[in-house]
């Protein structure tokens, strides 16, 4: 074939994603303090979440007709001038017997915007939707709360990182490690200020002892700001994509946002032309040569691989001149 | 001529899998002309335009002769598929149910019907969570619709918090009218307490108490029709399996292995003295990659995989496998789609044990993604080792997956003649499988006569082996068993002799002498080498 259409055969990853609705969960009791349609700029406070929500039971004033879900106010006594003012008492649940079920805390923490955008839904007690202001580009998963920071490169697109490569200069940054990052890397640069991480993989350990270690920083009585760790790719070792990496180059030094719903990064950069693959471009994201890129060659039919398996294949020129025979299901383009 | 289109094609579009097929009138009959499937990112269009392609490269006058127009100058541009008819059906993710009752007993029965129609379950009772957290989870972004019940009528130790657990899910139900509310059993009596249904945008059900065997099939049925939508491939799955055992008048099951879920279905055509059966199961916790796999999915994994890994390595791959199902599908990728076939199989059963009333079937017809990407030798081995049930089926797969299209035609007449002019040529032989039980271990079980057309194979037998006799595709057989001891042949009966009919296949005639339940050795490296020396018993010329 002369052109390329073959390459519909390529699974597409999308590169670059726009517009990105943030969804941020609340439950029972947290307020959100924030309405449908409202602008909030980055750093805003949009809800706050209770540490310590409990249910307390309530008689309502029949002069009164509350609903499940509205806010509860209560007396809060007498301020200095001797005026009585209201304060926030919960979230009125459901009746039962006459009473309310109230869902109440004493201990809120606030939830910032670490994007800033427009606020398109709000359900109390579920979530609030953000739709961001800029693009995104999303990863598989997201551990830790949504955060903000300087976007730094740590690595090259095949490096890790040890605990012995942070400093405190990286305080406030959000660091773009290559290949792999184990779970002391992950708590140490949460200690020392650093607000996120982007990595290609992270093993399956790593994860858990990582979020046991987040679990535990978050029941603590002092917090740490929220950290975020964005997973692009899986769990295995590999690069980080040439592609990925190219736009983090462009990106480095600017303000970005890791948010957890959907996995990934939010930036806002009209100003930047964000690099774009070639359209014949691949990557290898299975077998032997995992982590491998080059440029579409075509189809190849389909091919007897290991284990007498039959599979549709296509041919790709590797980046050191090489030609190779993949299964289309072991590749990705992007688009 | 007529303006009867002369070829349509069928699509399944799965979590994971494209499958496409195109479907020609020849003789008067609608045959199968080719099928091919691809990752799903790559998408129906793209399949079709490729799959076109290739036919007009092995036989450029066929499609002409259908009418329609192949790609030009091999040029995949969307445009050649655009006009072709197509029959086409789509998996979607599993939608969620909030499941909640006043007890655990009173809630158990309610998950386990939920958990085999199609529902991703969570689920609380009133007994062991405060009305808080069950608020949180009624509540949830992810939760679809809920599901409140209790025993009809209530027992004693539910009457007392029944009234609580009616009024937090009124206000729950408030406050998102837009979610599916059924009241199941003695939960129905309460639905004064949900206001007037008219007012919501979701539904308010009611429905039919939890309960096991067909007296839970109401609900069962019920939760299964609120999942689905009109194009559903799995529910399509369910009424191809009716028709197909209605056109070749033989009992069948139909078992899906996907990315997101599985399928059974139990099909019997109408005899004089029975009508028309059909049990159809949709388990979504069964998938091939869960979403998120605990310890308990990695070792059901671990313990039919062949490669030494510990539980974190193991949980890296089925990740993996979550992400880019395609991707890495050799070698060791392969060794783990057959041991994740085996648990999601296992979970499959598990989940629709009541299903073991019906009987063996006469044929089992798989289907799935994951069986393409298989030898057939080990599909057929993957369904031995795990659907433990004496008697003698015969093994099929639905190649090109066209049992979910062809299931979606509403008119039963039109569906039943395409399943008739298809049925040759959707069905792929696998072969037959024979496995008595009560066989004395360790030592010789009898002998084996297999009569074929020309040839008589004699093969002698020993409890605990696997016995493969190769039997082409098309060719059937007489397969005489003189057994030492009394053996049980499914609905053969009990005896030593048993005359059974078998058919060949890819994987030919496999005798399973093995124990029914299956012990594994409970040591990894002994358990690894004893899975490996049975898949080198269905696969002569591969290393035990």
């Amino acid at each position: 074939m002369t052109d390329r259409t073959d390459l519909v055969m390529v699974p597409t990853r999308r590169l670059i994603e726009s517009p990105v609705d943030a969804v941020f969960a609340l439950a029972p009791g947290d307020r959100a303090l924030v309405d449908v349609g409202e602008s909030v700029v980055v750093g805003a406070p949009i809800a706050e979440r209770l540490r310590d929500a409990h249910l307390e039971e309530i008689a309502v004033p029949s002069s009164v007709d509350p609903v499940p879900g509205a806010r509860w106010s209560r007396d809060g006594g007498s301020g200095p001038a001797g005026v009585r003012h209201t304060e926030d008492g919960g979230e009125l649940l459901f009746t039962w017997r006459g009473k309310w079920r109230l869902a109440t805390g004493d201990v809120p923490d606030p939830l910032e915007a670490p994007v800033a955008g427009i606020v398109r839904e709000v359900l109390p007690g579920t979530s609030i939707t953000l739709r961001a202001t800029g693009q995104g580009i999303r990863g598989v998963v997201a551990l830790g709360g949504p955060t903000r920071g300087k976007l730094r490169l740590a690595t090259g697109a095949s490096g890790g990182l040890r605990p012995g490569g942070l400093d405190v200069g990286l305080a406030g940054t959000i660091l773009v490690v290559g290949t792999r990052i184990d779970a002391e890397t992950l708590t140490r640069a949460r200690a020392m200020g650093i607000r996120g991480v982007i990595v290609a993989g992270l093993a399956s350990k790593e994860r858990r002892d990582f979020l046991a270690s987040e679990a535990r920083q978050r029941a603590a009585l002092h917090r740490l700001p929220s950290y975020a760790v964005l997973i692009m790719d899986g769990a295995n070792r590999r690069p980080m994509a040439g592609p990925l990496m190219d736009i983090f180059e462009m990106l480095a030094g600017s303000e970005v946002a890791i948010i957890g719903d959907p996995p990934a990064l939010v930036f806002d950069a009209p100003e930047l032309a964000l690099p774009v693959p070639p359209a014949d471009f691949v990557r290898v994201r299975g077998g032997a040569l995992l982590g491998r890129e080059g440029r579409w060659l075509g189809t190849a039919g389909a091919r007897r691989f290991d284990g007498a398996v039959y599979l549709d294949a296509g041919r790709i020129r590797l980046d050191d001149g090489s030609v190779a025979t993949v299964a289309l299901g072991d590749l990705e383009r992007f688009g | 001529m007529t303006n009867e289109p002369r070829a349509f094609a069928t699509v399944d579009l799965g979590a994971a899998t494209v499958s496409v097929a195109l479907i020609g009138k020849q003789a008067r009959s609608w045959r199968l002309i080719g099928s091919c499937a691809l990752p799903s990112a790559v998408g129906p269009d793209a399949a079709l335009e490729s799959l076109l392609e290739r036919i007009r490269l092995a036989d450029p006058d066929r499609l002409t002769e259908l009418g329609v127009d192949g790609p030009t100058d091999g040029r995949m541009d969307g445009s050649a598929s655009a006009d072709l008819v197509r029959l086409e059906v789509r998996t979607t993710p599993a939608p969620t149910l909030a499941i909640v009752a006043a007890t655990e007993r009173a809630l158990a029965p309610l998950v386990a019907a939920a958990e085999r129609s199609g529902w991703r379950t969570v689920a609380a009772s009133a007994q062991t969570t405060d009305p808080l957290a069950m608020t949180r989870m009624l509540l949830d972004g992810s939760t679809d619709a809920i599901l409140a019940g209790a025993t009809d009528p209530p027992a004693a130790d539910e009457r007392g918090a029944l009234g609580e657990l009616a009024a937090l899910v009124a206000a729950v139900g408030v406050r998102r009218p837009e979610r599916s509310i059924i009241l199941a059993g003695g939960m129905a009596e309460r639905l004064a307490e949900f206001g007037d249904p008219a007012r919501r945008s979701g539904e308010l059900v009611l429905a039919p108490a939890a309960g096991v065997g067909a007296a839970g099939a109401p609900l069962r049925d019920l939760l299964l029709e609120l999942t689905g939508s009109r194009n559903d491939a799995r529910r399509g799955l369910g009424v191809a399996a009716s028709t197909l055992a209605e056109v070749i008048d033989r009992r069948v099951e139909v078992i899906e292995i996907g990315f997101d879920g599985a399928t059974r279905a139990v099909a019997r055509p109408a005899t004089a003295s029975e009508p028309a059966m059909l049990d159809l199961a949709v388990v979504p916790g069964a998938g091939l990659a869960p979403a998120e796999p605990d310890d308990e999915v990695v070792d059901r994994v671990l313990a039919w995989s062949t490669v030494a890994s510990d539980r974190h390595r193991l949980r890296d791959r089925l990740r993996e496998l979550r992400i880019a199902p395609w991707a890495d599908a050799t070698g060791d990728g392969l060794d783990l789609r057959v041991a994740a076939a085996h648990a999601s199989l296992a979970q499959t059963l598990a989940a629709t044990t009541d299903m073991a009333a019906h009987g063996a079937p006469d044929l089992i017809v798989v289907t799935g993604g994951v069986w393409s990407a298989m030898p057939p030798s080990l599909v057929a081995l993957t369904l031995a080792d795990i659907v433990r049930r004496p008697g003698a089926s015969q093994l099929t797969m639905d190649h090109a997956a066209l049992l979910g299209p062809i299931g979606s035609i509403p008119d039963a007449a039109e569906r039943r003649a395409v399943l008739a002019d298809l049925a040759d040529d959707l069905l792929v032989p696998l072969g037959t499988l024979v496995m008595p039980a009560g066989l004395r271990a360790g030592r010789p079980a009898g002998q084996l006569v297999v009569h074929g057309a020309d040839t008589t194979v004699t093969t002698e037998l020993a409890s605990g082996a696997l016995v493969v006799v190769p039997l082409a595709a098309g060719n059937g057989a007489v397969a005489d068993f003189r057994f030492r001891d009394v053996v049980r042949l499914g609905g053969r009966g009990r005896g030593r002799g048993f005359a059974v009919d078998v058919a060949g296949g890819l994987a030919g005639l496999l005798v399973d002498l093995r124990d029914v339940p299956l012990r594994l050795p409970d040591r990894a490296d002994s358990r690894r080498e004893q899975i490996r020396a049975w898949q080198a018993a269905v696969r002569p010329g591969t290393r035990a």
